[in-house]
């Protein structure tokens, strides 16, 4: 098991926002967390990504185990450095006057002496999102979203990681960026055997993209399975899936 | 690793920018040396100086990383005092610890040593407020770093055995002490290579990948982190080379004045760094030397209006806010705004390299 989430009670700003939640992702699997507004997927991915700034939320029992290990302890910076995961954060987060290309490289910051690799890296990107390559001199803030996010995508991959989270990547895309992004997202799980957690609010897209889920609301886990019989849970889809 | 221009600036150290400078300091030197200029100003070129490595300084934390420090001043009253006790004892007859503790002809060989402990000792306490930063930011480390210099300042004006609110002096003997062995403007030639020196070192960091971890806290701190940034680390490195740099500011200015006193390194000596660093564009080492060049040059044209001078230089500030607030080079440098020197800098550069 690469990732193994066991009974996770985190607070965020003061308030409680997951009340111990249990989940494990593979290593190769796709896996997403959906649920509304509020459920507390945006918090379970900033405690996985262990993000330290003050706003940050905080893990008050439970356990994080990346392979096998608690990670709880390590710093935001060095499971990044040692490839363990990278995540997509919500809003981007792109360096917005850096061009695309100066983006792609500061993701190359910890990757010292790996020069054959990175360009390697950055060919797969530029393959997965030819867009990129267009617009690679140009400022990213003058990029439209969905190129936004795939720049913030392709960041991701810079860094080497072999799983990528992402926080609803499909967030303000037109549907047909939001089906270049999934598509282009299954392409690396496939070709790179890329572990990938996404959490979504958009139920139908992200159960179409993983093999298996986990519906979280209002900071706990109510159903799990694959996505296709989280496609036919009564409740899944009157929550979300529009009756 | 290719190089990201708007991170690191010009890929410099050019033979033309290096002649140019020596051409400078044996200019300055040779004038001096010859009386062709005379004290007033020499003392205005060596604050010049001064003021570059300050700003120059502040503008890592202000500039390049985009915190807000606003207690520089202490940074630099903590090297000041420190060189200049260390001056003191060492070379100069003294009331700590009567005869002086090396021959006084060393300082030609220890002076320098003497300003860098200064700066060693100012990054410690950069160090001590680097840590509150790590939970903070903006405003809030603001208010963290105008209290740290009033602690300094104070401090300062309660020890008894540096002269307390009166001050300290005996500095001007370590200088006769040197001019005894060979008479040279050491003032100005220190001044001067640690004028370069701070620059050359900037600029490297700046330039490195290690240094890019510093702006790109600037850019944004989460990405930052998830791009394996050690966010804290870096603003540790940045506090204590800033305020080292400081330091070093200050042992300088306390040697020339030949007196320190607590009051030179209040909030307005602080307020005049941030003037200089948004003055001259924040993240941008030129402008912070050439707004260096410029401040110190209008307070010395502006001394005949005495206390109106301070009503004029915080209204240029406000104009300043007001058209143009990105600082008179952004967060460009001079090659960047004139691409002349561009041509006559970084062609060569790139034929060499």
């Amino acid at each position: 098991m690469l990732l193994e989430v066991k009974d996770l009670v985190v607070n965020y700003g003061g308030i409680q926002a997951l009340h111990g939640i249990s989940f494990n992702v593979d290593e190769g699997e796709v896996v997403t967390l959906i649920g509304a507004n509020g459920a507390g997927k945006t918090s379970t991915l900033m405690s996985l990504a262990r993000l330290t700034r003050p706003e940050a939320p905080e893990v008050r029992r439970g356990d994080i185990l990346y392979n096998g290990e608690s990670i709880l302890k390590t710093e935001p910076h060095e499971l990044v450095q040692n490839k363990m995961m990278s995540l997509v954060p919500e809003g981007r987060h792109i360096f917005g006057n850096l061009t695309v290309q100066e983006n792609l490289t500061l993701a190359t910051y910890a990757r010292k002496g790996e020069t054959s690799e990175i360009e390697d890296t950055e060919d797969l990107v530029y393959s997965l999102f030819p867009r990129l390559k267009e617009r690679r001199k140009q400022r990213s803030e003058s990029l439209s979203g969905g190129e936004q996010q795939m720049l913030a995508v392709g960041r991701a991959l810079m860094t080497g990681a072999t799983f990528i989270m992402l926080d609803e990547p499909s967030m303000g895309l037109a549907p047909i960026l939001m089906y270049d992004m999934f598509r282009a997202l299954r392409e690396i799980n496939k070709a790179k055997n890329m572990t990938i957690l996404v959490v979504e609010q958009n139920a139908k897209v992200a159960l179409d993209f993983a093999s298996r889920g986990y519906v979280l609301d209002t900071g706990e886990i109510i159903a799990e399975g694959s996505s296709d019989v989280l496609r036919n849970d009564e409740r899944v889809k009157k929550a979300y899936l529009g009756g | 690793m290719t190089d990201i221009p708007a991170l690191a600036k010009r890929n410099s150290r050019l033979p033309v920018s290096t002649m140019a400078i020596l051409a400078l300091f044996a200019l300055m030197v040779g004038l001096t040396m010859a009386g062709v200029i005379n004290k007033y100003i020499q003392s205005v070129l060596m604050f010049i100086g001064i003021n570059i490595i300050f700003s120059a300084s502040l503008n890592i934390v202000n500039g390049y990383m985009g915190e807000f420090s606003c207690g520089h001043g202490g940074f630099m009253a903590v090297g000041a005092y420190v060189s200049s006790v260390l001056s003191v004892i060492l070379f100069t007859e003294n009331s700590f610890t009567g005869q002086p503790l090396l021959p006084p002809g060393s300082a030609i060989f220890l002076f320098p040593i003497v300003i860098i402990i200064g700066g060693l000792v100012s990054a410690v306490f950069g160090l001590l407020v680097a840590i509150p930063s790590f939970k903070t930011r903006d405003d809030y480390l603001a208010i963290i770093t105008i209290a740290a210099n009033f602690i300094i300042v104070t401090l300062i004006n309660n020890i008894g055995a540096v002269g307390g609110s009166r001050g300290f002096m005996g500095m001007k003997k370590s200088l006769k002490a040197m001019e005894a062995v060979i008479d040279l403007p050491y003032m100005i030639i220190w001044i001067f290579i640690f004028v370069v020196l701070s620059i050359v070192m900037i600029r490297r960091l700046m330039k490195s990948t290690y240094g890019k971890g510093i702006s790109s806290i600037r850019y944004d701190e989460t990405s930052a982190e998830i791009m394996s940034v050690n966010t804290n680390h870096m603003k540790l490195v940045a506090f204590m080379f800033s305020s080292g740099l400081a330091g070093i500011a200050g042992g300088l200015f306390a040697h020339v004045m030949g007196f320190v006193n607590p009051a030179s390194f209040s909030i307005f000596k602080s307020t005049e760094g941030l003037v200089m660093v948004y003055l001259g564009g924040m993240g941008s080492l030129s402008g912070s030397v050439l707004s260096a060049v410029i401040f110190t040059l209008m307070l010395e044209a502006l001394r005949p209006l005495q206390i109106l001078k301070w009503v004029l230089i915080p209204l240029m500030l406000i104009l300043l806010m007001q058209f143009r607030p990105e600082g008179l080079l952004g967060n460009r440098e001079l090659s960047d705004v004139f691409p002349k020197l561009k041509r006559i800098f970084i062609r060569k550069d790139s034929s060499n390299g």
